[in-house]
């Protein structure tokens, strides 16, 4: 970091701050006795309540937790390992495909959802788990091929080429060589691939089976009477949820790192 | 470094599956109902499976429409009951997704208020039980209106700019400025429509937003001081602030009913008509209808219900219908031309 | 980089390729094919193929969505880049453990729903909001500010929903700048903007241009922040297809809505990297496109 001035960590700060203050909003309002969250009313725990007695909720929790982390891993893995194929090879056709790779950011994903339910239904697959997983994965491929790409892009080809010759394997150079240049990528990718999928529910909804529904398609379906502050809880709850593991993960390698 | 990264990702996959699993019990018998969510208090359902043994899966969708293609995606199959708008009922019904109700097991048929049947998606009743009624009004805070607003063409008094607040269905809106013009809902005429267009471009300068799931706070967040409302905001805004003023129109009503139908090929239709028959008791309709804010569709029930939610007794209005491709496209144009005019 | 007679990593591409043939090309055809179908009504439509979609989207009415949309897309992105840009390049300046924090940072609101999150703005915003409650107990203003459902407040709700993908793009390709290749032309007497222009910014222009993708191919289609925040008064071409598709139930016509949108998002996203090898920061763009 720059010695001399103090200007960008203020503003890292800054905005990490701005960032923050719709979420702090909304883990206040989890404690707001009132149903509206047009004002406060007082301090309440009666949504924390109502939120553990909503079975569906939490199962929904489940399925999108489930669903966001192997679309995101199948699409980390399609993704880096295409990006790297890419950027290796000279084929007529790599343009086109990492061209038509990105459609589905282009698409609107109302139209998406409706072109996948008849396609999966053309193919006579059943909805549920696996159409959501292979339509999750067709829109989060994009997100780490970009990532992984672009830092892909002027980092020095001869590297591998260098550890091949002086008798590594073509794998080793590859998880000793390429994987850590490209992990920073890989991690952002994922990041946006997970809060993706995460969030989806335009598509979802299409894809879902009465047996597999996933947490926004439960929020957002609660268009006929409101959505209601469990929803709030629910989120606080997540957010303790993932700080916590983050916070471990954080601390696990931390202690290895020392090791 | 690896090695953590992996046991971080397994533990959380680990606890999802947990959650997932849980709450999926043995299998008993099934009846999958697809609808909004938050259509039913728990203790309805809850109850229902008490009596009879039936575990309810509660499917969602976001839009009419989407169900309507799900299930014929399915051909009529993997749901056993689906609750819906009138519109794509109608829909529904002229594909051949649903089937006839068979009322021999349903015995309290009879308990629907006669109002919200023989409508023309279902004139003679055969497929259709209806799950309530919304009738859109105008509500105002006379805190910050001081006179008097009686009908729709009182929205488009200069002294409301910038501060009326309506829900976002093109239909409806349309539908109010023909009514205010003494016309029809459902008018197909172009020319009459055309004009309708030009009617609402003058209501732009009083629009603060246009937004069907939260019109309703901006009653109550400051943002608008007047707004014209489905039945359910009215009773969510009614019971924060009982001072508004609800106002039905003058110039006359538009309707909207929710039905309950049963898909034609319904894996459990015997364990559907066992629900349908247990909802049309008139004290489950009264919690149903409590929970749910719209007027209660179930005569038998009036007596228990929140007495707001019992239906108006100059109760008449017209029902928004399809009408044909050449109006609905001047309806949609006259609807993007307004918005973009409220900018 | 001579070619091999078998090059192995042709290999590494056959998940990708399946994926795009199965997932992605079979769906565009049926999109594509659907925009020339006739419509019926209520969600049906029948095969018989005509232009009659493509001639409505001449309408001045569809236009004029179209071209506001990509005002507002263009004025977000740059806006987002104004801002992410910094905060990328600085975040890729931090310390191992400064990094791993802000990633965390970043990644922890993603556990909150996107909608739940718009409405914490609203509630910051609205005329009875707690923004507006400070600036009068700081005697700023004396009436509350009408921020919502106005141009400003949608751009505002795009930037705060885009800005994390430019932020992680530009820091994942700035943070393979060699600092020491900074260091050496500052010793030889470069000046700071000048070590800047040649050495960092030709190696994170990548990450500007899959930044850029990221946040300015959504904002077409992101059509609930401009229902939230803009009270649905500023239509946008998501909005537009959203409607289509629900109730005015026209399919075919938002497919055809819907391919031109692909096809203007392509146009500009082409020329765009095309122009930005002209300037030729970096030789060849990123991956994509």
């Amino acid at each position: 970091m720059n010695k001399k001035s103090r200007f960008p960590i203020v503003y890292l700060i800054l905005i990490t701050l701005i960032n923050y203050l719709p979420i702090f909003i909304v883990v206040a309002f989890s404690f707001n006795s009132s149903k509206l969250p047009t004002s406060w009313e007082g301090f309440s725990f009666k949504w924390y309540a109502k939120l553990f007695e909503n079975e569906r909720l939490i199962q929904s929790l489940g399925n999108s937790i489930l669903l966001g982390v192997s679309s995101t891993l199948l699409s980390a893995a399609i993704g880096t390992i295409g990006a790297v194929g890419l950027a290796k090879t000279h084929f007529r056709t790599n343009k086109v495909v990492s061209y038509l790779a990105a459609l589905p950011l282009m698409i609107p994903e109302i139209i998406l959802g409706m072109v996948f339910l008849a396609f999966f239904s053309l193919l006579s697959i059943p909805l549920g788990f696996v159409t959501l997983l292979l339509a999750h994965t067709a829109f989060c491929v994009p997100y780490i091929l970009m990532m992984v790409s672009s830092r892909l892009v002027g980092m020095d080809p001869n590297l591998e080429e260098a550890a091949l010759d002086l008798g590594a394997s073509r794998k080793r150079a590859f998880w000793d060589i390429t994987m850590p240049l490209v992990s920073p990528a890989i991690v952002s990718g994922s990041i946006l691939a997970f809060a993706m999928s995460f969030d989806d529910v335009v598509i979802s909804v299409f894809l879902s089976s009465p047996h597999f529904n996933t947490l926004p398609i439960r929020v957002y379906t609660q268009l006929k009477t409101g959505v209601t502050p469990e929803i709030n809880a629910l989120c606080t709850l997540m957010l303790v949820a993932t700080i916590m593991v983050l916070g471990i993960y954080y601390l696990a390698r931390r202690k290895k790192e020392k090791q | 470094m690896k090695k953590t990264l992996y046991a971080v990702l397994a533990a959380v996959l680990i606890a999802a599956l947990c959650l997932t699993v849980s709450c999926s019990k043995e299998k008993k018998q099934e009846l999958v109902i697809y609808t909004w969510e938050a259509m039913f208090p728990d203790e309805v359902l809850e109850d229902f499976t008490k009596e009879t043994g039936i575990d309810v899966v509660y499917s969602t969708f976001d839009t009419n429409e989407t169900m309507l293609e799900k299930l014929s995606k399915a051909d009529g199959g993997t749901y056993d009951l689906v609750i819906g708008d009138d519109y794509i009922i109608d829909a529904a019904i002229k594909r051949g997704l649903a089937q006839k109700l068979d009322k021999s097991k349903i015995s309290d048929f009879g308990n629907i208020n006669p109002l919200f049947q023989s409508h023309y998606y279902d004139p003679n009743n055969e497929y259709t039980v209806p799950y309530g009624a919304g009738i859109p009004v105008i509500v105002y805070d006379p805190e910050k209106v001081d006179w008097k607003i009686t009908g729709y063409n009182d929205l488009w008094d200069p002294r409301l700019k910038d501060s009326v607040s309506i829900t976002a269905n093109y239909r409806v809106i349309n539908g109010i400025t023909l009514l205010s013009m003494g016309k029809s809902l459902n008018e197909n005429d172009v020319d009459v429509i055309k004009q309708a267009g030009e009617k609402l471009l003058a209501l732009a300068p009083n629009i603060r937003l246009i937004q069907d799931d939260d019109a309703h706070l901006a009653l109550l967040n400051g943002e608008a001081s007047v707004a014209f409302l489905y039945t359910s905001q009215v009773t969510t805004v009614l019971q924060s602030n009982p001072n508004l003023k609800v106002v039905f129109p003058s110039e006359g009503l538009g309707i909207g009913i929710m039905d309950f139908f049963i898909p034609s090929k319904a894996p459990n239709s015997e364990a559907a008509h066992k629900f349908l028959e247990y909802f049309l008791r008139p004290e489950v309709s009264a919690k149903c209808f409590d929970y749910l804010g719209y007027y209660c569709t179930t005569k038998a029930a009036d007596s228990l219900v929140n007495p707001d939610l019992v239906v108006p007794e100059f109760f008449d209005g017209e029902i928004i219908q399809n009408v044909s491709l050449e109006a609905d496209e001047q309806y949609n144009k006259n609807w993007i031309e307004f918005k973009s005019a409220c900018d | 980089m001579i070619r091999k007679k078998r090059n192995p990593y042709s290999l590494a591409l056959i998940p990708l390729y399946v994926m795009t043939v199965f997932l992605i090309i079979g769906p565009l055809l049926y999109m594509l094919l659907l925009s020339f179908a006739t419509n019926l009504g209520s969600g049906a439509f029948s095969w018989k193929l005509t232009l009659e979609n493509y001639r409505k989207i001449g309408d001045p009415v569809y236009l004029d969505t179209f071209w506001k949309s990509i005002k507002l897309a263009f004025l977000s992105t740059v806006l987002i880049t104004l801002i992410g840009y910094p905060f990328g390049y600085w975040m890729s300046r931090l310390s191992k453990k400064g990094k791993q924090i802000m990633l965390l940072l970043i990644m922890i609101p993603f556990g909150v729903n996107s909608l739940i999150r718009l409405y914490g703005i609203i509630i910051l915003l609205q005329s009875k909001g707690i923004l507006n409650g400070v600036l009068i107990g700081l005697h700023l203003i004396k009436e509350p500010l009408k921020m919502l459902y106005s141009y400003p407040a949608v751009l505002v709700g795009m930037v705060y929903a885009l800005l994390p993908f430019m932020v992680l793009s530009i820091y994942s390709s700035a943070e393979k700048v060699d600092w020491t290749l900074v260091e050496a032309a500052r010793d030889l007497g470069a000046t700071k903007t000048r070590a800047f222009a040649t050495i960092v910014l030709p190696l994170t222009a990548p990450g500007v241009f899959s930044g850029v993708v990221l946040s300015f191919v959504p904002t077409m289609g992101l059509f609930f922040i401009a229902d939230i925040l803009g009270g649905n008064k500023i239509v946008l071409v998501g909005s537009l297809i959203q409607d289509q598709m629900t109730r005015g139930g026209n399919w075919p016509f938002s497919a055809a809505i819907a391919v031109i949108l692909t096809i203007i998002t392509s146009v500009l996203l082409l020329s765009y990297s095309h122009i930005s090898r002209l300037v030729g920061q970096s030789g060849e763009g990123s991956g994509l496109i």
